[in-house]
């Protein structure tokens, strides 16, 4: 089972546990609706054209409205500590959240307690808790942006906005050097996918691949359009894919579908969503060498 | 009988707020803890004493939504600023994107764009706090004069570097450059 934990920008909408469907522009999990637009949502949309097109079970979500107050994110961290052990997702994702290391800590100390530890992504406060929290390594997978991996190169730091003005002046050919740095420091999670104008995906410190092609310049003022990274990549490791294939064909899938969608920076992310399953559709044969979309062995590395 | 004692994790926080004097971190701890922040008492580094012996500490994600309460309430305090000795000071970087009929503005980790002719928000990028999804749906599609803006609707140090872009982007908007 694959479970995607964030907020979702609403006052109302309660914490909310269950496996999740589209319905139009919106998702539906245990009954309760909420945006595939934005943030957690397009997370959760472009994991779930990955599940579908591989013809697996759809992501369960773990999702509450937090407005930034931080009772949603409370909420969630408090049943998925409790629960954690029961549930034994092989995917664990976790995006859009409140920052709150003592959280994190006590979730990642009953996860020793799982038969089966989960494989683990961050993105968004999850990512700035964990490193926060000195407790990166313990992740597979963070997918920062140029401004995130400044950060994450930033010892000092406790969040994207306080980091240091050289490193914020991030030149595209300084980010090589804050990976290093961020895996010098013990801030990356195993495997990490930076997402920009180039793609780097690295591990250990060293650059395993980059992307820059189809370069879309107008991705970057979409709001979401990193967000849909992080659940291309969940997706694909939740298929069976290697991390460092999946990485490269999260970013991949992400560039030629905003080819497709022709963006201008008013495009809403739904439309970039859109065009994942016609990507994979024309590109994941070649790609993954899975031809037949049928269940595939996705036990492989999860 | 067996019984089982679950320690409660202690909070630490990475961001400290300074008080003119002891009575007024007391009432600050009082204020947000009545409004379910994280907090606790302590006494402020040595290279932050500036007033008092006592300080609050806090997650500095939460200085935005501190603020505005401290100001709703009456609560005066000196300043509020990241814990860690050496600490980076906020990232006051602007970089500024013409895409033709639009402009992003980027301030620190997030972006706002909006469309020349109109000022129309047409998108709201980058960060990671809770409050940035929801800033997102309520500012965009709307003028920048009359849209909602981060530092009144936004909780976390995300909106605070949205509020800059903001109102740079206002700035351009309206004649002014970037400032």
């Amino acid at each position: 089972m694959m479970l995607l934990f964030g907020t979702v920008p609403s006052k109302d909408l309660p914490m909310t546990y269950g496996q999740v469907r589209q319905e139009g522009d919106y998702l539906l999990a245990d009954g309760q609706r909420f945006s595939r637009t934005q943030g957690t949502g397009a997370m959760i949309s472009a994991a779930l054209a990955i599940t579908n097109y591989f013809k697996l079970e759809a992501p369960h979500v773990l999702v509450a409205g937090d407005i930034g107050d931080g009772k949603g994110t409370r909420d969630m961290y408090k049943y998925l500590t409790e629960h954690i052990v029961e549930l034994a997702p092989d995917v664990l994702t976790m995006h859009y959240s409140l920052p709150i290391m003592a959280l994190l800590k006590k979730l990642l100390e009953t996860i020793k307690g799982c038969a089966r530890r989960p494989f683990m992504i961050a993105d968004a406060g999850a990512m700035y808790a964990a490193k926060g929290a000195g407790l990166a390594p313990e992740f597979d997978i963070f997918t920062p942006d140029p401004s995130e991996i400044a950060f994450l190169a930033d010892p000092q730091a406790t969040h994207p906005a306080y980091i240091s003005h050289h490193l914020f002046a991030c030149d595209a050919d300084k980010i090589p050097g804050q990976i290093a740095d961020a895996f010098k420091n013990n801030s990356a999670a195993k495997l990490l996918l930076v997402k920009g104008k180039t793609d780097y995906i690295a591990t250990k410190g060293e650059i395993l691949a980059t992307i820059t092609e189809p370069n879309v310049p107008t991705l970057e003022p979409i709001g979401g359009t990193g967000d849909t990274i992080t659940g291309l990549v969940s997706g694909l490791v939740y298929a069976g894919l290697e991390p460092r294939d999946a990485a490269i064909y999260a970013c991949r899938t992400n560039r030629m579908a905003g080819l497709l969608a022709k963006p201008t920076p008013a495009t809403k992310v739904k439309d970039i969503v859109d065009q994942f399953s016609v990507v994979a559709a024309q590109n994941y044969c070649s790609w993954t060498g899975i031809c037949e979309a049928t269940p595939v062995d996705r036990r492989r590395h999860v | 009988m067996e019984t089982t004692k679950q320690n409660k994790v202690k909070f630490v926080g990475d961001g400290i707020i300074i008080f003119h004097d002891v009575a007024g971190a007391m009432k600050g701890e009082r204020t947000v803890k009545a409004a379910e922040y994280d907090v606790k008492l302590v006494a402020p580094p040595p290279e932050l004493r500036i007033g008092c012996d006592l300080a609050l500490e806090i997650n500095l994600v939460e200085q935005a939504g501190i603020e505005r309460l401290f100001k709703e309430k009456g609560v005066p305090f000196v300043s509020i600023m990241p814990l860690k000795k050496n600490a980076s000071q906020m990232c006051d970087i602007v970089k500024v994107t013409d895409f033709g009929k639009w402009v992003m503005v980027k301030a620190g980790n997030m972006k706002l764009s909006y469309e020349k002719g109109s000022g129309i928000i047409v998108n709201v990028s980058g960060g990671g706090c809770p409050d940035i999804p929801y800033l997102n749906a309520e500012m965009v599609d709307k003028p920048l004069a009359s849209a909602p803006q981060p530092n009144v609707l936004g909780y976390t140090l995300c909106a605070i570097m949205l509020q800059r872009a903001y109102e740079e982007a206002l700035s351009i908007y309206n004649g002014g450059g970037v400032s």
